[in-house]
């Protein structure tokens, strides 16, 4: 039998080239897009930076004073032999690499418009190898602590601008008396049912507040003299904030760090508030961005004093401040000619222009805040209400399954409609049949609360479904009615998920124009909207205009600017979103 | 029973606790109803306008007509939408030119091959290809992929053209094909690819010869909702395909057949359903005029076309779901 | 089971041993009774024409092989059941006289009255205080809150383990302890009745002994109507045994010690010796 086996010799090889060929172009095929966006991001950032014009001594000064202090702190952090060592092998091999590499296309094949090897390698290596060294360094307890220090503090400070631009739009005296009669009142009393165990003032909290809130109103226009802006955002909002914040560490520290953790921001805010009013800046934003800043950078600090972990951490956010202001004064001390980025202080606080040099996208930051902040309170109350009826409320068999079906169905359907007729329909319905104005602030909202609607609601859905039905059982057995259950069980264990999925959504938001241009928003607009009713325009949409511009400075040099703006407005809504999520995969 | 023991009060609750309830419950429902009312008010806003609109441009005249030129500086204004519609075909298809292989390619590579650490990498940062605001798109193809194509393969081309804005819209549909597509390959059983490799096959052969047609109506799916999202896509050709309503030239080949040369359409600026839609606002948008109702007429069509399409996508997306 | 004899004597002891426990002497009333409840899910009936009443204050097992309506039983009292939308209930279940499907019952207003253990420990991602007080806070209870949460866990034997972490989550704990956090939120609303469906099978024995050690405490108070596959365990803890058989039947139901040691029907006997099911 054996000397009979055809397979004798072995089985024979079947040929994989085919198979392997194939597996790359499929991977090839992966990255493709991914490849595409990141030159062309590497472009815009070069326009918007005006990098094609950093000297290389420049560029060498602040990889020095930024880059490397930076890189030094994650490989402190990760504290791993291996990762350092794989870390210097990457930038320095990759230097010489790319340097050829580089050198070698540009005299064989054809120039590469507007790049150097140094910028090569400043985004090939550099930027991916810093940013992996993050990565680790983030693992590690210092650079956890350095992080969430910095997070708190760019975090922070973006809260206070968001705060104040909404102050813009919105009647601060209202606010004030509405704060001061309605708010204050029912927080103390249901603070004091909490404390002193009485369902009657918790109970009472709620009217209290309601009557307070339309007391305001009425009285907006009765009481003729009122505190300035600045003392208003004081007592409205840096005070409860410190307040907050001096509770949470009282718990745990005792009366004097919780003295600190809300006073020391105070203090700084109250006296950064008067200091930019006597220099003519917008002292309420600054007093804002102060408080909103401080507290939580408090609160986290002395939290992690307390823990007595990764201490060296709190230090990242001054060995930053101390290398670019190093780079500044090297740079200048030595007069290397420096860029002069499109994207700077200005071009977020000015209002657009014909001049390319003097175009700002203030007013359209503005508007798009306004916009945003509107659209999220209406598309996270109507999603997560449509959310909890599909999920909680109805059957899935009988006639209303049949409803909770059709509703499905027809929501799946409105998330796939483009987003030019949903512009048609806020045109016809919101601007021209309800008279709410062509342009307006509150016609946009409007029309991007229903677009991004269906969204919201799959994805507060999926956070919904997600919880486990064991819990809602033992709630419906302990005798909760179905309000009960919903409210205390399930949408706190939904709500990361919710959040996550609306900030997601927001960020479509937030970078729609055509339903924009479609319900009329001005193209340009050189002041802020000053009321939900004004005509505004959003950043998307000033991009839109300035691209439409012939002159290079502004294809090249303005718009970068704008689309980089809004690129890192998004990158931090969505960085945020899956930090919330992963938070709360982490608490489960 | 023994007296001691009370009978318990069973009964329903009335008044505010009942109340309550029955309040957060119809505050749900009413939320619920939005939507549906949001698809309602839609059809009745596009359907009102568009109305008006067929009142004086017959339906044939706009669906046959071969100009269009809704506000014209001398007067004769022309409704017909065949220009717009070979504006709209022709970044529908180089699109899906670009959108459907690589869409698939990638989708195979993350259900057959990737790692379970690449797909978590890749996977995420696929989702940022459709995240990126199309304006910026609309920017990325303006100012850098046309003059780049400009400068290398095509220098007849205009500054507004179809295909830099084709190119971005494949792009940007890339994760709609390949998110959906590997969710159907990943749904197909372990078990067929054990009978292909049983039986002797490559990797290779089971992936193309086993999972792929397995899988092939949640990948029609993907298909049609990834040329849907294509046909209604408005910012990227606002900014980068011009608003030249044209109709391309037509040549004479060998033995009179007639054809049109696609550089002709590709390299030229052109005019899409969605394009024309917002050149009109650029006019008076309180209501009343035919350039205004001819928006709602446009917005019918779209609507009506991707409403269609994501129906069948739909239904074949629901076969794919009951194999398995 | 693979030796009968061996299992049945062991049985027998047992039920011996409970039988010395004290909580024979007098006469109890009624707490929950059934009279003709048929239960279907869709076309398929789940409990066939059962008629029993459950003793107050006292445990009373639910027997039977997997699929025999028991669980199904258990929770038309406290009208679980309502959730599953297949279901039809036809016949009453009397709780405290009152029949609980009479049109003008509150579902909730009578689970309020009736705890429930779950199989698997569900606790509510929440401080154990607040898994205690869930009750309390639902019903708008109106007194020493704290007070309330201190007896319903030393009630379910769980406060010395956990009297300095009420503000941990409460999903922190061991699965055995897990479960009896679960029977402390159970009886901090003092309910009535306590429906226990196979609270031990997700748990390891020593965890499973002190569930059952508590349900015997648990008696002096409450009624315990608990469901369990393991009839050594209904043997040590019941005072009541209900055999249910394929189909939703209720074949047999007596004392405890009556079904382990001389029960009427062949088919309980073949059942409790292994010889089926």
């Amino acid at each position: 039998m054996a000397t009979e086996n055809p397979n004798a010799d072995g089985f024979g090889e079947v040929s994989r080239v085919r198979g392997i060929a194939f597996e790359y172009l499929s991977f090839g095929a992966s990255v493709f897009g991914l490849v595409a966006l990141g030159v062309l991001l590497v472009y815009v950032a070069i326009d918007a930076f005006d990098l094609a014009n950093a000297s290389p001594e420049w560029l060498l000064t602040y990889f020095l004073t930024l880059v490397v202090p930076f890189i030094v702190f994650c490989l402190y952090s990760a504290n791993d032999r291996d990762v350092t060592r794989r870390a210097l092998v990457a930038l320095g091999g990759g230097l010489v690499a790319v340097a050829v590499l580089f050198s070698a296309i540009e005299a064989l094949l054809v120039p590469i418009p507007r790049l150097n090897w140094q910028l090569a390698y400043l985004f090939v290596v550099a930027a991916p190898v810093t940013a992996y060294l993050a990565y680790v360094g983030s693992g590690g307890r210092v650079g956890a602590v350095g992080f969430g220090l910095l997070g708190r503090l760019v975090g922070g400070a973006a809260l206070g601008l968001a705060v104040g631009t909404l102050f813009l739009v919105f009647d601060s005296l209202v606010w004030f008396l509405a704060y001061t009669l309605g708010v204050l009142p029912a927080v103390g009393l249901y603070a004091f049912g909490r404390v002193r165990e009485s369902p009657r003032a918790r109970t009472a909290a709620t009217p209290v507040g309601l009557v307070g809130l339309t007391a305001a109103v009425f009285l907006r226009d009765v009481i003729a003299t009122y505190p300035s802006d600045l003392i208003i955002y004081l007592w409205t909002i840096a005070v409860p904030v410190a307040a907050a914040g001096a509770l949470l560490v009282a718990d745990r520290r005792g009366r004097v760090a919780a003295a600190a953790v809300g006073g020391v921001p105070l203090a700084a805010a109250t006296a950064g508030g008067f200091l930019a009013a006597g220099a003519g800046l917008p002292a309420p934003t600054v007093l804002l961005a102060i408080a909103l800043t401080g507290v939580p950078t408090a609160v986290y600090v002395s939290r992690v004093v307390d823990g007595g972990e990764g201490l060296a951490g709190l230090g990242l956010p001054l060995l930053l401040a101390a290398g670019a202001i190093a780079g500044a004064l090297i740079v200048e001390a030595l007069g290397v000619p420096a860029p002069n980025p499109w994207l700077d202080a200005s071009f977020l606080s000015e209002a657009p222009s014909r001049t390319p040099s003097e175009a700002g996208l203030y007013p359209a930051i503005v508007g798009s805040v306004i916009i945003i902040a509107m659209v999220a309170v209406l598309s996270f109350a109507l999603g997560v209400g449509t959310s909890v009826f599909l999920e909680e409320y109805t059957p899935g068999t009988g006639p209303l399954g049949t409803l909770t079906r059709i509703l499905q169905v027809n929501i799946a359907n409105l998330a796939a409609v483009p987003s030019v007729v949903y512009g048609l329909l806020g045109l016809g319905l919101f601007a021209n049949l309800l008279g709410l104005g062509i342009g307006t602030a509150v016609t946009a909202a409007l029309t991007l609360s229903l677009l991004i609607l269906p969204i919201t609601i799959i994805s507060a859905q999926e956070a919904i479904r997600s919880v486990p039905d064991d819990l809602r059982r033992g709630s419906d057995a302990m005798g909760a009615t179905r309000w009960q259950t919903t409210k205390n069980v399930v949408l706190p264990e939904a709500m990361p998920g919710i959040l996550t999925g609306t900030i997601l959504a927001l960020g479509r938001a937030i970078g729609e124009t055509a339903p924009l241009i479609m319900i009329g928003a001005a193209t340009t607009v050189f002041r802020a909207p000053d009321s939900l009713f004004s005509r505004f325009s959003a950043m998307p949409m000033q991009i839109y205009t300035w691209a439409g511009f012939p002159q290079a400075d502004f294809r090249y040099g303005v718009v970068a600017a704008g689309v980089i703006t809004l690129l890192i407005i998004l990158v931090g809504m969505n960085g945020t979103a899956i930090l919330l999520r992963n938070r709360a995969e982490r608490g489960s | 029973m023994t007296d001691s023991t009370e009978s318990p009060d069973l009964t329903r609750r009335g008044g505010l606790t009942r109340l309550k309830e029955g309040t957060y419950g119809g505050l749900f429902a009413a939320c619920a109803a939005i939507t549906l009312l949001t698809t309602a008010a839609i059809f009745v806003t596009l359907l009102s306008d568009a109305v008006v609109f067929f009142r004086s441009i017959s339906i044939v005249e706009f669906l046959t007509g071969t100009n269009w030129s809704p506000n014209p500086a001398g007067g004769g204004q022309a409704f017909g939408i065949i220009p717009l519609l070979i504006g709209t075909l022709t970044v529908t298809i180089t699109a899906a030119f670009i959108s459907i292989p690589i869409g698939t390619l990638t989708a195979i590579y993350l259900s057959e091959y990737a790692t379970p650490n690449a797909r978590s990498i890749l996977k995420p940062l696929l989702e940022i290809l459709a995240g990126i605001p199309t304006v910026v798109y609309g920017y990325f193809a303006l100012v850098y992929v046309t003059p780049a194509l400009k400068a290398t393969l095509f220098p007849e081309m205009s500054t507004f053209n179809a295909l830099a804005a084709s190119i971005m819209v494949g792009i940007m549909t890339i994760p709609m094909v390949s998110s959906i597509s590997e969710d159907a390959m990943s749904a197909v059983p372990d078990e067929l690819r054990q009978a292909g490799y049983g039986l002797g096959a490559t990797k290779f052969e089971v992936s193309t010869g086993i999972v792929v047609p397995a899988s092939i109506s949640g990948i029609a799916s993907s298909y049609i909702l990834a040329v849907s999202r294509a046909i209604g896509e408005t910012m990227i050709v606002v900014v980068a395909m011009g608003a030249q309503a044209r109709m391309p030239e037509v040549q004479q080949a060998l033995f009179g057949i007639p054809f049109v040369n696609p550089a002709d359409v590709l390299l030229q600026s052109g005019m899409t359903i969605t394009v024309a839609m917002v050149q009109i606002t650029g006019g008076d948008l309180t209501g009343g005029t035919l350039p205004y109702n001819s928006m709602f007429a446009l917005g019918l069509a779209l609507f009506a076309v991707t409403l269609v399409m994501n129906v069948i996508s739909d239904i074949i997306a629901q076969r794919y779901r009951e194999e398995y | 089971m693979s030796n009968s004899t061996t299992d049945d004597s062991l049985i027998t002891t047992e039920v011996q041993t409970d039988s010395n426990d004290g909580r024979e002497a007098p006469a109890a009333g009624t707490a929950v009774a059934a009279r003709d409840l048929d239960v279907f899910y869709g076309d398929e009936q789940a409990i066939d024409d059962v008629t029993m009443e459950i003793p107050e204050k006292r445990v009373t097992a639910l027997i039977g092989p997997s699929g025999c309506g028991k669980s199904t039983f258990l929770r038309c009292i406290n009208r679980m059941n309502d959730m599953i939308e297949i279901c039809r209930v036809e016949g009453d279940v009397e709780f405290g006289g009152k029949n609980v499907y009479d049109p003008d019952v509150d579902p909730v207003a009578l689970r309020r009255k009736i705890g429930m253990v779950f199989q698997k420990p569900n606790p509510f991602p929440k401080s154990i205080r607040d898994n205690v007080a869930y009750g309390l806070k639902i019903q708008d209870f109106d007194g020493d809150v704290d007070q309330r949460v201190e007896e319903s866990l030393k009630g379910a034997a769980l406060w010395d383990e956990v009297k300095d972490q009420l503000d941990s989550s409460g999903l922190e704990l061991s699965g055995g302890q897990q479960q009896r956090l679960c029977i402390a939120r159970a009886i901090a609303p003092d309910p009535e009745v306590i429906l226990m469906d196979e609270p031990t099978s997700a748990l390891d024995p020593v965890a499973a002994s002190k569930i059952e050690d508590l349900i015997d405490d648990l008696a002096e108070e409450y009624t315990v109507i608990i469901v369990t596959h393991n009839m050594q365990q209904a043997a040590r803890i019941s005072d009541r045994t209900a055999v249910f058989l394929t189909g939703g039947e209720l074949v047999e139901y007596d004392d405890t010690a009556k079904i382990f040691e001389d029960p009427e029907e062949q088919r309980v006997e073949d059942y409790i010796t292994g010889k089926f099911g």
